[in-house]
């Protein structure tokens, strides 16, 4: 069972279909939503919460149905919204142990869990301050914390790093990725920058004008295309090619002297030397390129048709 | 997770049931509205008129106060009339009370945008106004409803003479009243509260709610010469309710022959359209049209 499934979702906001017809099941582990501002995200994450209605197609988080089993999604779900969302007059920890009873923990387990969850995302030292006088980075942190508190099995978080400088990112960043790493719950990560994404998620929902226009595992696509190379060389590049594609490479020449090779898991960077001795060739540069979110977002974002794809390496 | 360890670690203990949610919200409200010392102060202040009832309920009761103090004067009777002043008093406090009190329990939340986060929560919209709604009516008891019943069994305990039985109605009165008027109270103040974010504005923006219209109606009902517009006179309209209910003798004979069902008519109607306000404004997302 996938960790989010939609089946032909639709929602319609002010007489305008923002969410058109989305099908999909995702599994990651950690699952990274795409798109541009305005394909939608928001919309998606708003409607697994059931705080839109679906005007048509079904939804479904952790295999609960998000039109009709509302309170148990948010049961199991965490949520760290993209905006400024706080009590400011409250301090960091009464207003965490007020989430985690929010999510029925029982007072005295909530403000264990409160000092915590506080403490795990850096935030001991401040948890008697008042949030209002809390920094940018201080602030998304709460978010985070609040949405951690009650153990969920399903954490949506919606721009995580946004507004952050470098240092308050990377540690965001990492964070997640600890998160991750400890592996008891599902992750919903929402961002328009592909590095957060690229290196926090193993999979990725791409949205674009209301429609899914990619659904890719990141982890399947690196592994599968782990020897894709570009090198410049000199001399007989036909010869160094020819005899690249009779071991089984694929191989193609560009002007310049670029050659672009894929090669089978049987051989590696050495085989390329060696031929390119044998065929008379030089290798000035090598590089060994890994296909990049990047690419599948921009090939994703070419998408115009209603298929849904799962999108792969150009050979 | 572990405050020293500084992991993370998921929760697998108890959990409470669904129904009890709203009283989380509720004691995180009172928590929230009685932390202001100007709360506290608004409360003890309300409760000095009951200091005053109380002193003269035992001069009325007391046969030898009565002869040293008041002389024998006859006027001080403990009756309905007495008791319908001291509900009218203990009420408009409430409303002071409700005005300071209701922009801290809704206003926090929408100044800072904590619904989205709220509501993601195993709550419903309905919850979160009922959670609001308990703290307040809660806050407004304190002042209204219970001085007066400890004020009425005290006076049935100081009587001489067997008052009690002959006397429920005031106090069945007084509860209902008390009842209506913090209902009343609570909607208006969460609606006001959840449409205007600034606290001292929805203050002042409650207080209007209950005057503006009373000055609008007086004007049509001199302009119209009828008696009808006195129904958007909430002090009036509520004045006479109470006068109903705790039986005690018109103030101003003929002043105003409203019909009870329009009185509770107009009640009503006021309420909703607090829960229309509330149900428009008290939500996670905001959906733009167009």
């Amino acid at each position: 069972m996938g960790v989010i499934a939609l089946d032909r979702l639709e929602v319609r906001l002010g007489g305008r279909t923002v969410l058109n017809g989305l099908t999909g099941e995702l599994r990651g582990h950690a699952v990274g939503l795409l798109g541009p501002n305005g394909a939608g995200k928001s919309t998606l994450i708003n409607t697994l919460l059931g705080f839109h209605e679906p005007s048509g197609g079904n939804a479904k988080v952790l295999g609960l149905d998000a039109r009709t089993d509302r309170m148990r999604i948010r049961q199991s779900v965490g949520y760290m919204p993209e905006n400024d969302s706080f009590i400011g007059n409250m301090s960091g920890v009464r207003f965490v142990r007020y989430m985690a009873e929010l999510s029925g923990l029982p007072p005295a387990a909530a403000l264990e869990r409160a000092h915590e969850a506080l403490f795990y995302v850096g935030l001991g030292e401040v948890r008697y301050r008042k949030i209002s006088t809390y920094s940018l980075g201080m602030k998304q942190l709460i978010k985070l914390a609040q949405a951690l508190a009650h153990g969920p099995k399903l954490l949506i978080l919606d721009e995580p790093t946004n507004g952050l400088d470098p240092t308050a990112r990377q540690r965001m960043v990492q964070l997640i990725k600890e998160i991750r790493k400890e592996g008891s719950m599902h992750m919903l990560i929402s961002s328009h920058l592909l590095r957060d994404i690229d290196e926090t998620c193993d999979e990725v929902l791409i949205l674009k004008k209301g429609s899914i226009a990619a659904i890719s595992n990141i982890e399947e696509e690196r592994r599968s295309h782990r020897n894709f190379i570009e090198m410049e060389m000199t001399g007989n590049t036909e010869a160094f090619a020819e005899k690249m594609q009779a071991l089984g490479c694929e191989c193609a020449r560009f002007a310049g002297g670029r050659v672009k090779v894929v090669m089978p898991d049987a051989l590696s960077q050495r085989d390329l030397y060696v031929t390119a001795a044998e065929t008379g060739a030089e290798i000035r540069r090598i590089q060994t390129r890994r296909d990049s979110l990047e690419d599948i977002f921009l090939r994703a974002m070419d998408y115009e048709g209603g298929r849904i794809d799962h999108v792969s390496l150009p050979a | 997770m572990s405050v020293f360890q500084h992991d993370y670690r998921p929760y697998d203990g108890p959990t409470t049931a669904l129904w009890k949610r709203p009283l989380v919200l509720a004691r995180y409200g009172l928590g929230e509205a009685w932390g202001s010392k100007i709360t506290v102060g608004l409360a003890v202040l309300a409760l000095l008129p009951c200091i005053v009832d109380l002193v003269l309920m035992y001069l009325a009761n007391n046969p030898v106060a009565k002869m040293l103090v008041m002389r024998g004067n006859p006027l001080l009777e403990i009756n309905e009339k007495f008791f319908l002043g001291m509900l009218e008093t203990q009420c408009w406090f409430a409303l002071v009370l409700a005005a300071w009190i209701a922009p801290r329990l809704v206003s926090f939340d929408l100044g800072d945008n904590a619904l989205p986060i709220l509501l993601s929560h195993p709550i419903s919209r309905f919850s979160y106004v009922l959670g609001k709604f308990i703290a307040l009516t809660l806050s407004l008891s304190y002042v209204t409803w219970i001085p007066l019943l400890v004020l009425f069994v005290y006076q049935c305990y100081a009587s001489p003479v067997p008052w009690t039985m002959g006397h429920l109605g005031i106090a069945v009165g007084m509860f209902v009243g008390c009842a209506v008027w913090i209902v009343l109270l609570s909607f208006i103040g969460l609606a006001v509260a959840s449409w205007v974010k600034w606290r001292v504005i929805a203050t002042g923006a409650m207080f209007a709610v209950i005057f503006v219209p009373a000055g609008v109606g007086a004007i049509a009902s001199t302009v119209l010469r009828t008696k009808w517009g006195m129904l958007l006179n909430f002090p009036v309209v509520m004045s006479e309710l109470w006068q109903r209910l705790v039986g005690a003798p018109q103030l101003f004979p003929g002043r105003m022959d409203l019909p009870s069902p329009a009185l509770v008519a107009v009640l009503i109607a006021a309420s909703l359209a607090c829960v229309a306000v509330l149900n428009a404004r008290i939500r996670a997302r905001e959906v733009v049209r167009g």
